[in-house]
C-alpha cells in the first residue's frame, strides 16, 4: 500500500469514529422508550422483546447470594449463543430496567456490571438471540443494606 | 474515565470505570425536591477503528462511578485505542480513550 493511500484510509477511520455512536447503534432508551418506565420485569422484558416469556437456557447469570452493599451488587452474565442483545432487569427498585447490551459482531458475549438494589430480589438476564427467541436466566439474592432508596 | 484493555488469546478484555454520580429521580426527589434533578448515563458505547464493539443504554440503577467489564473479538491489535464516548440524561457528552496492550 502507498504511503498516500494508506494515510487516506487512516483519516478515513479516524472521522469515522467521531460520529457519535447514537448515530450508528441503537439508542434502546429513544426507540423504546416503555422499557425504562416500566414497573415489572415482566412488562420492561415485554415492552424491550415483544414478549415476557422467556427460556431458561444458555444464559448464565452470577451474584453473590448476599449483598452487603445493595448500592454497587455485581452482576456477572454472559450467553452461550449468538445474540442481537442482552438486557438486565430486577425487581428491587421502582423501575425495572437496568442496561440494554447490544450485541456487536465483535461481541464476546461476557459482561460484568455493578447494579443498584434497593432492596433483595431477584435479577433477570434476558437475551434475545439470533433465532429470534428470548432467552433468559434468574438469581434471587438478599441486600444487606439498600442501596440510594433507589 | 479509567479505561484498561488487555488483549490475549485474541480476545480484548475491557474493563473501564465510569465517573458519574448515576442519581435516581427517587434520590434527588429527597435531596432537593425535584425529581428531574436526577442525572445518570443514557447511552455509552466503545469504538475501535472506527468500528461499535460494544454499545450500552443504562438506566439509574447501575452503581455510582459503576465499573463495566466487556469483552470483543476480531478487531484491535496491541496498541489501537478503545474508544469510549458516553451521554447523559443532561446531555452531557463524554470521551474517553485506551490502548489496548
Amino acid at each position: 500500500m502507498k504511503r498516500r493511500e494508506f494515510l487516506n484510509l487512516t483519516m478515513g477511520a479516524l472521522a469515522l469514529a467521531v460520529v457519535p455512536a447514537s448515530v450508528r447503534a441503537e439508542d434502546y432508551r429513544k426507540s423504546k422508550p416503555s422499557v425504562w418506565s416500566a414497573k415489572t420485569v415482566d412488562d420492561g422484558i415485554k415492552a424491550l422483546y415483544g414478549t415476557s416469556t422467556i427460556i431458561e437456557k444458555g444464559i448464565k447469570v452470577k451474584a453473590p447470594k448476599v449483598a452487603s452493599n445493595g448500592g454497587a451488587v455485581p452482576v456477572d452474565f454472559s450467553a452461550d449463543m449468538p445474540i442481537k442483545s442482552i438486557a438486565v432487569f430486577q425487581d428491587a427498585d421502582p423501575e425495572s430496567a437496568v442496561v440494554v447490551y447490544e450485541a456487536t459482531k465483535y461481541s464476546v458475549n461476557k459482561y460484568s456490571i455493578k447494579i443498584k438494589m434497593a432492596k433483595s430480589g431477584t435479577i433477570t438476564i434476558a437475551a434475545l438471540g439470533q433465532d429470534g427467541k428470548v432467552y433468559g436466566a434468574k438469581v434471587t439474592l438478599d441486600v444487606a443494606l439498600g442501596g440510594c432508596e433507589g | 474515565m479509567k479505561i484498561k484493555a488487555k488483549l490475549k488469546n485474541g480476545v480484548v478484555k475491557v474493563k473501564f470505570l465510569a465517573k458519574h454520580g448515576m442519581t435516581t429521580y427517587n434520590m434527588m426527589e429527597k435531596k432537593t425536591g425535584n425529581r428531574d434533578d436526577a442525572n445518570f448515563i443514557t447511552h455509552i458505547s466503545a469504538t475501535v477503528n472506527g468500528e461499535t464493539v460494544w454499545d450500552a443504554s443504562t438506566s439509574q440503577f447501575l452503581s455510582k462511578n459503576p465499573i463495566f467489564k466487556f469483552q470483543f473479538q476480531g478487531i484491535g491489535a496491541k496498541g489501537d485505542k478503545v474508544v469510549i464516548n458516553w451521554i447523559d440524561r443532561k446531555g452531557k457528552t463524554k470521551t474517553g480513550k485506551g490502548k489496548i496492550r
